[in-house]
């Protein structure tokens, strides 16, 4: 049996014929069937998810009425453990939510649990396996929300995006991942990494859930998708980093855009000026030098504490950026802006790849972000999209990028992609 | 005990620095120093939410011990109780957060301690770092406000209790109570200083800034800081172009403010600076409203646990002024509040062609009396939105006799030379 959505499950609640209790009991059936195989918990108290289940049928309304979310396990959390994947944090509890748990609580949803998180959202990967194939990684380090919502653990659930760690893990999991324009989502409580970078990002498995998670994280009400919306001006965008794209991603891109073409959408070649060409080594630059201070506690006062990996890995990078470096990647990254908010003048959306091709095999390395990075350090809205599967029978995204600041149109369009893909 | 001139605690950061170095004082004599000044004043002041003072003193006699760690060996600092500390409470000002003890230390901490520095206490911060006051009291004259939200760092170190501190700025929490207690409040180009660790008021605009009695002292605690070589202030080529600014709030500017801008224009122009006025371009005067925008609309979601789970122990100010106002201010009208920052900030920066750094007023005047306010933050809001970095110095007293400053405004990014220029300012009006 397909599992609800969050749309419909608010609707058949406020309709009365499912409770909220009904509801994360039956996810919780799922969880316990499937987690020996998929780990993408790192917290669950099925009886604290299911006493919260009463407590949000007793309060009635809210726009995510009765909905078990899962919580990235970066995220705070006042009655869960927040562990970050990481020795120093295990089993430590936040004295608060973080606003975006806050937010969820106030619009009635249940915080199921805690997602599995790579250490500090980095590239130490946890146990979490692909729902569609446990001998793959499910991608990173949105790993656990990607893997539950794919397998219909909960129909909601946060992640976070530095990289690509919204957008990759979804696409490798075959559910929908929003990160939304840089600055819509309240940060507090999620721990900061890069902060001129880290978005706080949506996964969901469709794009009506998106909009109403949305609206809840924002406080707004929800800006419905329009389904209804006319054929989109496509900027087939390449990127610089196009040779990373493996070949069925490039088979799916190209189909797809023949595809669109055919159903009325006009494509066209879109590519960066130039000198934007290295932008992802800014992207490198601005991560590297921000996230060795922002993680100065952990690598000064716990540093045996921290993996080899991140500590010869991004720390050890980081630290080898200059200054000088670091200014001249935040100005180029502020032309940058510009120019891919220019790009919206002649299309509605860019299409692009959500990921270097499908999960790779194994549970170690979460992927690639090369192909996210530069729409990170853009601060556009992203959208990925499941779209078919590749030559080992995994999950294939891709991805659609609007303009700054037009995320409910970039969720619109989306749907008219989705309902033309074939 | 009285102090004396050459007591550790009246001295400056570099002065100790080169004193540890010579063998001249111990990092415990400076805490002890410090402790004692602390222990005559901080009855009438108030600077202090927490005091470690064993631990500050176990601190300093490990580092006397050792070889030297860093840039700030052995130099006491206060944070902001906004900050968090893993090993001293950290409160933000709350009365939610009155027993709160931090699993980490900020990333600010973190950084100073591994310099060498001692986190001798946490300073008083209004809650939230919003508007609802702490008790300090302005050292030069205690029925008046030192200014907030910064309120005990600006104080303590105005009144020897300290000799570097940090706080932060949202609005003009840095700068307005350094004007208000007569000490040098840096706050830096936003982003530059890690924010890990520090509660957030507003995402878009806080920014985590320094106190300290010298220019050469905010450069060495930067240096920490931001964990970058250390470079020494260097003298000027050449005496900088400066752009007088009042801004168009010029018309709530005091007598003693605008005086003091006038004055310290004609100085500077004296000692070899070429003095222009400007008016500050239309999208830039758009962004005091938008700065008010960007603050009010995170209230309700920066505090969104706070107001769900102990909504009786905020302050009625905190719930008009963020939580209200924040829920008010649509969707639309956010984005367009954020859209302006990129348009003003390309905007002033091309002035720069032409200018080194901009003159103007850091506060409306001398410490308003009474405690219940910490003043008006009408003269920081927009460069604060600006991202620029920004000194306010000493200068002159107001017809009280209480500080009034002035305000030095840089290029983004170009912080270490508007230290430098602010180091040739301050010669210049000495």
């Amino acid at each position: 049996m397909k599992p609800l959505s969050a749309t419909a499950a608010v609707a058949a609640i406020e309709a009365g014929t499912l409770t909220s209790e009904k509801l994360v009991r039956d996810c919780l059936d799922r969880i316990a069937e499937r987690e020996p195989a998929v780990k993408a918990w790192a917290f669950l108290d099925p009886a604290r998810a299911i006493a919260q289940a009463k407590a949000v049928d007793a309060a009635k309304g809210g726009i995510l009425r009765g909905i078990p979310v899962g919580i990235k396990d970066i995220i705070d959390t006042y009655d869960m453990p927040t562990g970050h994947n990481s020795p120093i944090f295990a089993g430590t509890v936040p004295f608060g939510d973080a606003a975006c748990v806050a937010l969820c609580r106030t619009a009635n949803a249940v915080i199921m649990g805690k997602t599995v998180t790579t250490e500090f959202a980095n590239r130490h990967a946890g146990p979490t396996t692909n729902p569609h194939n446990a001998a793959h990684t499910p991608g990173g380090s949105s790993s656990g929300s990607a893997a539950a919502v794919a397998d219909g653990q909960v129909p909601l659930a946060f992640g976070t995006q530095t990289g690509g760690s919204v957008i990759r893990p979804a696409a490798y999991c075959g559910v929908i991942g929003y990160k939304p324009t840089y600055g819509d989502f309240n940060r507090v409580g999620i721990k900061m990494q890069c902060h001129s970078v880290d978005t706080l990002g949506l996964m969901a498995r469709t794009l009506d859930d998106i909009a109403l998670f949305r609206g809840a994280v924002l406080k707004f009400p929800p800006v419905p998708v329009d389904h209804r919306t006319g054929a989109p001006r496509i900027g087939f965008c390449r990127s610089p980093v196009w040779d990373k794209a493996l070949p069925d991603t490039v088979a799916l891109l190209e189909r797809t855009a023949t595809v669109l073409s055919s159903k009325g959408a006009s494509i066209v070649d879109v590519a960066f000026a130039p000198r934007y060409d290295d932008v992802i080594d800014d992207h490198a630059a601005i991560t590297g030098w921000e996230s060795v201070r922002n993680y100065a506690d952990e690598r000064l006062r716990n540093p045996d504490k921290m993996s080899a990996e991140i500590k010869e890995g991004p720390m050890k990078r980081g630290l080898a950026v200059s200054f000088e470096r670091y200014v001249a990647a935040q100005r180029k990254a502020v032309a940058f802006r510009a120019h891919v908010d220019s790009l919206f003048d002649k299309v509605d959306v860019l299409l692009t790849a959500s990921a270097p091709g499908e999960a790779p095999e194994g549970i170690g390395f979460t992927g690639d972000p090369v192909l996210n990075s530069i729409w990170t350090l853009a601060h556009t809205p992203c959208v990925t999209l499941p779209a078919g599967k590749g030559s080992k029978g995994l999950p294939l995204g891709l991805q659609l990028v609007g303009l700054r600041h037009a995320d409910d149109r970039l969720l619109s369009t989306a749907a008219w992609v989705a309902a033309h893909l074939d | 005990m009285m102090a004396s001139m050459s007591a550790p605690n009246t001295l400056t950061a570099t002065e100790l620095a080169h004193q540890i170095d010579s063998g001249g004082v111990t990092a415990e004599a400076i805490v002890r120093a410090h402790l004692d000044r602390i222990d005559a004043r901080d009855g009438d002041v108030l600077a202090w939410s927490h005091l470690a003072r064993d631990a500050a003193l176990e601190r300093a006699r490990v580092l006397d011990r050792g070889p030297r760690q860093g840039l700030l060996h052995g130099i006491p600092m206060g944070v902001k109780d906004i900050i968090d500390s893993v090993d001293q409470p950290t409160t933000y000002g709350s009365p939610i957060y009155k027993n709160h003890q931090p699993l980490a230390d900020a990333a600010t901490i973190a950084l100073a301690k591994d310099a060498g520095a001692i986190l001798l206490g946490k300073t008083v911060t209004t809650e939230f770092a919003n508007r609802f006051p702490g008790p300090t009291r302005n050292p030069h004259n205690p029925a008046h406000t030192p200014g907030g939200s910064s309120s005990g760092s600006a104080a303590g170190v105005a009144d020897f209790q300290i000799v570097l501190a940090t706080g932060t700025q949202t609005g003009g929490s840095v700068i307005r109570p350094a004007a208000f207690c007569g000490v040098v409040g840096y706050k830096p180009t936003y982003g530059h200083f890690p924010t890990a660790g520090m509660k957030a008021n507003t995402e878009w605009l806080d920014t985590i800034g320094a106190y300290a009695r010298s220019i050469e002292d905010i450069a060495l605690f930067r240096a920490a800081l931001m964990a970058i070589p250390f470079t020494p202030i260097a003298k000027l080529g050449a005496p900088p172009r400066i752009a007088v600014c009042f801004t168009h709030h010029r018309d709530e500017l005091s007598p003693e403010g605008t005086k003091a801008v006038n004055d310290a224009a004609a100085a500077l122009a004296r000692a070899g600076a070429q003095v222009k006025e400007i008016e500050l371009p239309a999208p830039v005067r758009d962004m005091t409203q938008g700065q008010k925008t960007l603050s009010a609309f995170d209230g309700p979601r920066a505090h969104a646990d706070e107001a769900r789970r102990f909504p009786h122990l905020l302050s009625e100010s905190l719930k008009k002024d963020k939580l209200e106002a924040g829920s008010k201010i649509d969707y639309a009208t956010w984005v367009a509040a954020r859209k302006l920052g990129d348009t003003g900030r390309a905007a002033v920066d091309a002035l720069f062609d032409d200018i080194d750094v901009i003159l103007t007023a850091p506060a409306k005047g001398e410490a308003p009396l009474g405690l219940e306010r910490t003043g008006d933050a009408t003269f920081n809001l927009l460069w604060t939105y600006l991202w620029m970095p920004c000194v306010t110095l000493p200068f002159a007293k107001g017809p009280i006799g209480l500080p009034v400053g002035i305000q030095l405004v840089g290029r983004q990014h170009e912080d270490a030379r508007l230290l430098d220029i602010a180091a040739w300012a301050k010669g210049a009006l000495a």
